[in-house]
């Protein structure tokens, strides 16, 4: 009950906090908001785009990129959502949302169930072989651990040899955590296990219930993680992973990908993508000017 | 405890609920269409569509209800099928729900005693009508409990569609934690609800057995027959307690006033000159059923061995002979229950069950000749229909089959069970009656469409001792008082000798012996015929002729 009552407070002081925030950062703010222009011209030589409601498939468990709104739990907020809605104001779409389970957002795009993929979710070439990206952010993740970090984790390297790893299914760091086991083998050491869930939140608990060691994630992820549990989870280390956020489309619609890129650029150069950054704190060393990247 | 009230009243998980419920209603209306189909096509006589159906069911319930979800939902839109995600969610859910339904249904109709079809099929019905009004009727009522079990299933099943993006109930509830992680208080909060919803489909499961409780309309209807009105705590006092008791008393069981009605007894063709003026007039008659070399086995045992047989109308033909001699199956051919091998029969000069040109009639087709022909028929284990009251188990088949009134039918419903003496029990179920009370019931109702001829398969042979004479007494009363065309097999040797006009002994699928009733029980020429009846010991001696 204390607890409650204690997470309640400290939820009380965040809203607080991140109304001052999300104020400072809008009151500069609106005077842009209205679109870049340079989006005329977009929409003129896209205009099938326009006033489309297109669907964004969206694994609506990442705090400060893409969640439900804990106080008005029918909206979806965070960095990638205003993002897509930016991107979207441009060429003159609007946006509705679909959440699924990470592992389902690019069957999900190429079943044509949805237009486009804005989840946080890391380019790969794996990935390019079901999807084209255009790729938005770079990549820090962080590792989850539990306070103290008694099992002395470092990163995905020998320190994680033996431990419990929780993952989410799909993510680009399972299969770092399996090419651990060779190497630890090597060593002379246990190799770690992994623990496959379907959404971050299954993952903290796997670390809060002494299932899991640790779980690798964007750094951002993880913060928030430490922020909810400051008593119970801290974060050992970020790491680098050679991989860019990107956005999703359709392998098939080569228009559409580039009408894409071009209004994230006009979105980066008209300054909203740093904004955007700075109104969900997340650091902007993230911001990457824009790649197109397919599987060939 | 505070945030566990508060997600609990949540409207955004409330509305998670009424997708979690559209999800379920898809899913098990769909279901219960396609298990219907599935079950009859299981059950169809076309072994292709029983085959394609068990496919159907092997596939169906042998793969995960989530493949079968993202498989609806992700798999057919490339092949032009995009159905927005709480159909294909339903659909899936559907297709995984039917094979389940369908056993269900299989089950109850299996479940049906096959006497009471056979009782229906006697009586004329059609297959349609067998599975309205007396197969459907019961099945359902068996089927009551399996059917929440299902439900309960297909609604915690509903879940899965939060895979394939419905924002049902659980989906809300993961959404909510990984965005407040408030992860407990929430997940109880959705499981209370979920509770809360399958204990409401375990309510109304319970409502629907109390409603179609045949137990509970008979009971209110006996108690509104004997109880005054009084108020509930009016009801213990001793005075009526035992006004109720005298009243209930009598209704339980064998009314004695009843064997006092049937007891005058009739004037019976005993004596030598009235049996030979009876046999003289049955002699000029018409012929009224006719069997023909009649032959049939079971694999490799033959039961009917090149039978002949005639009965003439308004004689009363008794078939004696071992268990086994084949006199049910010779009765169940009459009316062509049971189909044969090779041979004729003829009832009232028809071929019953067979077109002009000699072809099998369907058994549609069949139903409505027996129908029309008119063959009653009495089963040993009396197969009334166990849902309907004595009066329904008259009535009803005059109504479905015949085309009657209800207020006719009813009329000669009265009439017939007053004529078995069973007029006060007429709202009574079979299994509330004593098993003479169900034989004459039974007895009623093959009379009910005046049958042409009555066919008794050992009438008596499922009763207690003591209740072996009120049965007999309705049946000779039918032989001497309407002069109705009957043949009767039974092991009730003296009884036989006092209404039949003629016995034929039956052994091994053919007839040993025949010839007038008491000339041949009371002086068999045949040896296995007068071991038999020495073997019948109690019952031998037939009544000296006077």
């Amino acid at each position: 009950m204390q607890n409650w009552l204690f997470t309640k407070a400290r939820h009380v002081g965040q809203a607080v906090l991140g109304a001052i925030v999300a104020f400072m950062v809008l009151v500069p703010a609106g005077a842009q908001a209205s679109t870049p222009v340079g989006c005329a011209a977009l929409q003129a030589k896209y205009p099938d785009l326009k006033g489309k409601a297109l669907v964004n498939a969206i694994n609506p468990h990442t705090p400060g990129y893409e969640a439900i709104d804990p106080k008005d739990p029918s909206k979806y907020v965070g960095f990638d959502i205003d993002l897509g809605e930016a991107i979207g104001d441009c060429l003159g779409f609007t946006l509705t949302y679909k959440p699924v389970v990470f592992a389902a957002l690019l069957t999900t795009l190429s079943s044509g169930q949805a237009d486009i993929v804005i989840s946080d979710i890391y380019a790969t070439k794996e990935r390019a072989k079901a999807a084209d990206f255009i790729t938005y952010s770079k990549v820090f993740d962080g590792v989850l651990v539990a306070k103290d970090n008694p099992k002395g984790i470092h990163g995905i390297d020998l320190s994680m040899c033996g431990a419990a790893a929780a993952e989410n299914t799909g993510f680009v760091e399972v299969p770092l955590v399996q090419d651990l086991a060779p190497k630890c083998k090597e060593a002379g050491k246990p190799e770690p296990t992994l623990q496959l869930y379907d959404n971050n939140a299954n993952c903290i608990q796997a670390i809060l219930a002494g299932r899991a060691d640790t779980y690798v994630n964007d750094v951002n992820t993880v913060d928030q993680a430490v922020k909810a549990n400051p008593d119970k989870l801290e974060k050992a280390i970020a790491v680098t992973i050679p991989y860019s956020v990107g956005i999703a489309v359709p392998k098939n619609k080569p228009e559409f990908r580039d009408a894409v890129m071009a209004a994230l650029i006009e979105v980066q150069k008209a300054g909203i993508h740093m904004e955007l950054l700075k109104k969900w704190e997340l650091d902007v060393n993230n911001f990457k000017e824009p790649d197109i990247l397919t599987a060939d | 405890m505070s945030l566990f009230l508060q997600y609990l009243s949540l409207p955004y998980l409330l509305q998670g609920i009424e997708l979690t419920l559209q999800v379920t209603a898809l899913g098990l209306i769909g279901g219960l269409i396609l298990g219907l189909i599935l079950a009859w096509m299981q059950l169809s006589r076309f072994w292709l569509l029983s085959a394609f159906a068990r496919g159907y069911t092997v596939i169906f319930r042998g793969t995960p209800l989530i493949l079968q979800m993202v498989f609806a939902y992700d798999a057919l839109p490339h092949i032009g099928i995009k159905l927005p995600a709480v159909m294909a969610a339903g659909l899936a859910l559907a297709c995984n729900e039917a094979p389940f339904i369908a056993e269900m249904l299989r089950a109850g109709v299996l479940g049906v005693d096959r006497g009471q079809i056979s009782a229906g099929q006697a009586l004329g019905m059609t297959p349609a009508v067998l599975m309205r009004r007396i197969i459907a009727p019961q099945a359902i009522r068996t089927m009551i409990p399996a059917f929440g079990n299902e439900s309960v299933s297909a609604l915690k099943n509903s879940s899965l569609a939060s895979v394939i993006a419905v924002q049902e109930l659980t989906l809300r509830s993961t959404q909510l934690a990984s965005s407040t992680f408030d992860f407990f208080s929430i997940f109880f909060a959705s499981g209370l609800l979920y509770l809360v919803l399958t204990g409401a489909v375990g309510a109304i499961q319970l409502g629907f057995e109390w409603l179609l409780d045949l137990d509970r309309t008979a009971r209110r209807r006996r108690l509104t027959d004997y109880l005054p009105r009084y108020p509930p705590w009016r009801r213990i006092d001793c005075v009526t307690k035992r006004q109720l008791a005298d009243k209930t008393a009598p209704a339980l069981d064998l009314e004695p006033a009843a064997p006092a009605k049937l007891a005058e007894p009739p004037p019976l063709a005993l004596t030598r000159e009235g049996r030979a003026k009876r046999a003289a007039t049955i002699a000029r008659n018409n012929i009224a059923v006719e069997v023909k070399d009649l032959r049939k086995s079971y694999g490799a045992q033959s039961v009917l061995n090149g039978l002949d047989m005639t009965v003439r109308i308004g004689e009363v033909l008794a078939l004696l002979g071992p268990s086994g001699s084949g006199k049910s199956t010779l009765l169940r051919c009459i009316n062509h229950l049971e189909d044969w091998d090779s041979g004729t029969v003829r009832v009232g000069g028809r071929q019953l069950g067979f077109a002009d040109d000699g072809k099998p009639l369907s058994p549609r087709a069949i139903a409505n000749e027996r129908a029309s022909v008119g063959v009653g028929m009495v089963f040993q284990q009396f197969n009334l229909f166990s849902h309907l009251s004595a009066k329904e188990n008259v009535a009803g088949p005059l109504r479905w089959v015949h085309g009657m009134m209800r207020v006719d039918a009813d009329r000669r419903a009265h009439e017939l069970l007053e004529r078995v003496g069973l007029s006060h029990r007429a709202d009574a179920l079979p299994r509330h009656l004593s098993g003479g009370q169900q034989q004459r019931v039974a007895i009623a109702r093959a009379l009910a469409p005046n049958p042409s001829v009555l066919l008794l398969d050992e009438p008596t042979s499922a009763l207690d001792p003591e209740l072996v004479s009120e049965v007999l007494e309705v049946i000779r009363r039918l032989a001497t008082d309407d002069g109705l065309t009957m043949i009767i097999a039974t092991h009730q040797i003296r009884f036989a000798d006092e209404v039949a006009d003629r016995v034929a002994f039956l052994s091994g699928g053919t007839i040993l012996e025949e010839g007038p009733a008491h000339e041949v029980l009371s002086n068999p020429r045949h040896p296995v015929t007068a071991r038999f009846l020495s073997v019948m010991e109690p019952d031998k001696v037939p009544e000296a002729v006077r």
